[in-house]
């Protein structure tokens, strides 16, 4: 029985201190994730002791290396246990305010990070028309490196006369197209091909423009397979490492980030430009690019006194004197309107070489997730094609793989119309509210048949019993199936509101 | 059906001697079956019967029993405090608190919130003017509710099994006082976990392993194939809750204009089992060959031979597969010197990783590099193992090489490595390390990627399920329903090879 007590009162003893270890309540615990590039930590670790000693606050920071292209997938893993402030590529910002895990800017820091950021940048680290986060740098675009020794300074602004040169050398021309989709964009907008996805607050695709599927998009593969079927193309993502592979590239199409790497390999050779152009049918076209950057973002919290320090860092981090250092160690282009103009961004040659291209640039925004894996498709396709037919079927699968996407995230109004097809039938959302809506013309059969169902389900609760508006329209009887059976032929307007359950439908 | 005499069997033309054996076989094909379902039938019922006496045997007990036994019904372990086994008692006791105020304060809401997996969503971006921030205010958490959820499931479950326990124990207390025997101390107790009950020790911690690391995480992966969990119902800002079907649907039903995942899975499955069978089948031949041809007498330098062989498994494999890769790429070591030696010009490159077919040769064959040494070793033992007089007699009956190995060594090694095979081939169907270092699923396959995939062509079930999960579309109720047909696909396999390998039979059989 003593021992028991012991026993019991030790426990006791030892739950006690642990709760006083617990909190020291004047200092705050936060965790930064940043880039796991050597050096970088310490940079970020050095930056928030000078924050804490000039606000005069304690912060026992713990600084992390997550890469961040990875960020944001380990944040939606689970937000509670992710960083508080985190660096993130900005192709995730809509997955990130998806799953909550950025606090919106307060009114006043927005208007400040809207004055020193330069607007690009601005507008990568805006959602649906707020700011969701700090821009980092303004540097995450691709121009040309090229082997002078190879290439004549007369050739560099033609794409063939370049893949020419590279084959006559026997080299290899780099250029990512096979492999990414953030890469063969180029030859699509420089076609005039535009790709908008439109996000609402909640970071789902609202609205889209994507001219992908269209005859500027057939040329734009034309001219990529001019590189695709030439021997000197390689899809390597080993960037400018590939200057010195075994069978070496005189050209590669990378970014910044890789112009240490590339004057190691070529020294005095080595030539940094924007992006030649290519000529399709007797046309010329300049190639385009994505213009993107690092974002820092802050994770939401309850306690407004960590908000608000945690907001302050997060500008503090990003500041012209942060972004100059972290340009001095690493050559991360600043962001910063007062950085990038230091001589030291001025004459730095890959963002001299960035900032040609930039013109021809487009602003990098958001875009579902399966995009950048489906974007690949009709280039490897196109490696293969002979015919025009050929590139026409592939930009068709590619844009059937992306309006389903889409679809799985809403409705499709299928039925005797689109022969109950899901891939035509899918209807957008409109605004605020989860309302979706679509307009069918149905033509004249025994069965004008149909409902609404959710993406990769066949429910039957969304048909003619939840009908308030256009009743009349109508079969009263849908059926087993609850089906809506329209009694005339014609072109209906039918609204489903998934809030309150309820479809409305109109004649035009 | 009639069974022929050997006589009348002999008798029949060829044609008659294959439809005999094809009828044969659909005749006792379908007795099996009959008798598997009436099987299955009985272990159902037995089942149900077994509870049905179990809950009889606590209700005899209950009007049978001693009031200290009746009263530990409802205050466990009290039967065993007022009879001398104080520690027991108060051990049961003391499990009753706990679950009572663990249901009382956390289990009943998690129970409760259980089968809608949450009602409340977060709020967002809630405006704080005093210091010009958005802060939010979290709501329920899908995923922790499921979770916990789950966990409050499964301890009811052990409370259950500990109250059985518990009445079972007043039983016995009750026999043994009825009987005038001394009553077990918890000394005793202590002393037979060491002694009699010593298999009940050296399990509980494996056992424990299991359960948490194992079978909760399997149970909550089946759970999450049955909810809309993905990267746009993450369960804390958008609540996922339970679908149904859906998602086993999406897989092998739901197909829109290119996009169609049951095709994706089918064509991903196929590959996979291809990649198994030459994976598993190229190293253990090729591995038994190379053991054989060291092994013959006469040969020279025995254990150089080997020691080379074996240095590949010295280097971890992760860094020299990571090394093969960059070599046989486009622009690689292998094609650089092709190039050099003027075999191939710079339009003729061998396109190792970027052509489909070549790409999933060069894995394998690269698999088989990696995979000899391994067998070879395995093999190098069994081969000394086998009586050389089999050899000898076989020789002097005139047997030649390949009729030696056919009837001597190859059913030999079957015998003795059939179940090594038979986890290698599932090791192989998980292969993660040698296709996602060599090509990470590479390369690019536009009907896969279109139809809804995004997996290559060498992408493996498992690669493909990493993708999913960790790319950009975290689509973790579509990758928990992969997980289960990966589980299934391995499962049918290995209890059909299983119950074929001889292995499996009586030693004396061999031979």
């Amino acid at each position: 029985m003593k021992k028991v007590l012991a026993i019991v009162l030790a426990l006791v003893m030892v739950f006690s201190f642990a709760a006083c270890g617990k909190k020291q309540s004047d200092e705050y615990k936060i965790t930064v994730w940043c880039s796991e590039v050597e050096g970088v930590k310490d940079l970020f670790a050095e930056r928030i002791a000078k924050f804490a000693e000039e606000n005069d606050v304690k912060i026992s920071a713990t600084v992390e290396g997550v890469s961040e292209s990875d960020a944001a997938t380990q944040m939606i893993t689970s937000v509670e246990d992710g960083a508080d402030i985190f660096c993130f590529a900005q192709d995730q910002l809509a997955r990130l305010v998806q799953a909550g895990a950025l606090a919106k800017l307060g009114d006043a820091t927005a208007a400040t990070v809207k004055e020193l950021n330069s607007p690009g940048s601005v507008a990568n680290a805006s959602l649906d028309g707020s700011l969701y986060c700090y821009p980092l740098t303004d540097d995450n675009g691709y121009f040309m490196y090229y082997d002078k020794s190879v290439i004549p300074e007369e050739d560099l602004g033609s794409f063939e006369k370049l893949i020419e040169d590279c084959e006559k050398a026997g080299k290899n021309f780099s250029f990512q197209l096979t492999t990414s989709g953030w890469y063969n964009a180029s030859f699509f907008f420089a076609t005039g091909c535009v790709c908008n996805y439109v996000f609402d607050g909640d970071g789902n695709v609202i609205t889209s423009t994507d001219t992908y599927n269209s005859d500027a998009g057939v040329i734009a593969l034309k001219g990529m397979q001019k590189l695709l079927k030439s021997g000197a193309f390689t899809a390597s993502e080993a960037g400018t490492a590939d200057f010195t592979a075994a069978i070496p590239s005189a050209i590669v199409v990378s970014g910044t980030w890789d112009y240490n790497t590339a004057a190691e390999a070529l020294g005095d050779n080595l030539g940094a430009t924007k992006l030649p152009s290519f000529t399709v049918d007797g046309q010329t076209y300049q190639l385009g690019s994505f213009n993107g950057c690092k974002l820092l973002g802050v994770k939401p919290t309850t306690d407004t006194d960590k908000a608000a320090l945690l907001q302050k860092l997060a500008l503090y981090l990003t500041n012209e004197e942060s972004q100059l250092e972290i340009y001095n160690k690493f050559n991360w282009g600043p962001s910063n309107k007062a950085a990038q103009e230091s001589e030291a961004v001025k004459s730095n040659p890959g963002l001299m070489a960035l900032a040609e291209q930039n013109v021809f640039a487009t602003p990098q925004g958001q875009y579902p997730g399966n995009w950048w894996n489906v974007t690949k498709s009709p280039v490897v396709a196109a490696q293969k094609a002979t015919t025009d037919a050929e590139l026409k079927q592939a930009l068709q699968e590619y844009d059937d793989a992306i309006k389903a996407g889409l679809a799985a995230n809403g409705y499709i109004f299928v039925g005797a119309w689109n022969g109950w097809d899901n891939a035509d039938g899918t209807m957008k959302l409109q605004g605020e509210g989860n309302v979706y809506s679509i307009t069918v013309n149905v033509e004249k059969s025994d069965y004008m048949g149909g409902r609404i169902v959710k993406a990769s389900s066949w429910d039957t609760d969304k048909g003619c019993t939840i009908v308030t508006e256009g009743k009349e329209l109508i079969s009263e009887d849908g059926g087993s199936d609850n089906n809506i059976v329209f009694l005339e032929p014609g072109t209906y307007e039918v609204t489903f509101d998934e809030g309150a359950m309820t479809i409305k439908i109109v004649k035009k | 059906m009639k069974k022929l005499t050997d006589l009348e069997y002999l008798r029949l033309s060829k044609g008659g001697k294959a439809l005999y054996k094809i009828k044969l076989f659909l005749s006792s094909i379908f007795p099996a079956i009959g008798n598997g379902i009436k099987r299955l039938g009985r272990s159902v019922g037995g089942f149900f019967q077994k509870i049905w006496n179990g809950l009889r045997d606590i209700g005899r007990t209950f009007k049978d029993g001693s009031w200290q036994t009746k009263l530990s019904y409802f205050v466990m372990g009290f039967g065993n405090m007022s009879r001398g086994q104080f520690a027991k008692g108060l051990l049961f006791f003391i499990f009753e608190a706990v679950f009572i105020i663990y249901m009382i304060f956390w289990g009943g809401h998690w129970l409760g919130k259980f089968s809608t997996l949450g009602t409340v969503g977060p709020q967002k971006n809630v405006y704080d003017p005093t210091t010009d921030t958005y802060i939010s205010i979290p709501g329920d958490d899908s995923f922790k509710i499921l979770l916990y959820g789950l966990l409050t499931i499964l301890f009811i479950i052990a409370f259950i099994g500990t109250w059985i326990m518990n009445v079972n124990q007043n039983k016995t207390l009750d026999h043994i006082i009825k009987s005038g025997k001394k009553v077990k101390s918890g000394k005793d107790d202590l002393k037979s976990l060491l002694d009699d009950q010593f298999h009940k020790t050296l399990l509980a911690l494996p056992v424990t392993g299991i359960i948490v690391f194992t079978v909760i995480p399997i149970i909550f992966m089946i759970l999450v194939s049955f909810t809309n969990y993905d990267a746009a119902h993450d369960g804390y800002s958008n609540l996922f809750t339970w679908v149904g079907m859906n998602n086993f649907n999406e897989l092998f039903f739901w197909n829109s204009g290119s996009s169609n995942l049951s095709a994706a899975f089918g064509e991903i499955l196929s590959w996979t089992l291809m990649w198994a069978f030459f994976a598993t089948f190229s190293n253990y031949f090729l591995g038994m060959l190379v053991a054989i041809m060291i092994n013959k007498k006469g040969i020279k330098l025995k254990k150089m031979w080997r020691g080379i062989l074996v240095l590949t498994i010295a280097i971890p494999q992760f860094i020299s597969l990571l090394y093969v890769s960059k070599m046989f790429a486009d622009n690689g070591l292998i094609n650089g010197f092709l190039l050099n030696m003027g075999w191939v010009t710079p339009a003729t490159v061998i396109k190792f990783w970027t052509d489909p077919t070549l790409a999933r040769i060069t894995v394998i064959l690269i698999n088989i590099w990696i995979g000899i040494p391994y067998l070879m070793l395995i093999s190098t033992g069994i081969l000394m193992n086998i009586p050389q007089d089999l050899y000898e007699s076989s020789t002097i009956d005139g047997a030649s090489v390949w009729q030696q190995y056919m009837k001597i060594t190859l059913p030999y090694m079957l015998f003795v490595t059939g179940p090594y095979l038979l986890t290698s081939f599932v090791g192989n169907i998980n292969n993660f390390n040698v296709i996602y270092l060599l090509t990470g699923g590479g390369p690019t396959n536009p009907k896969l990627l279109t139809s809804g995939g995004s997996a290559g062509d060498t992408d493996l079930l498992v690669t493909w399920l990493f993708n999913i999960t960790t790319g950009a579309e975290s689509n973790y109720k579509l990758a928990a329903v992969i997980g289960i047909m990966i589980f299934l696909v391995v499962a049918i396999l290995s209890l059909i090879v299983y119950n074929v390998i001889p292995s499996t039979r009586n030693e004396e059989d061999f031979q």
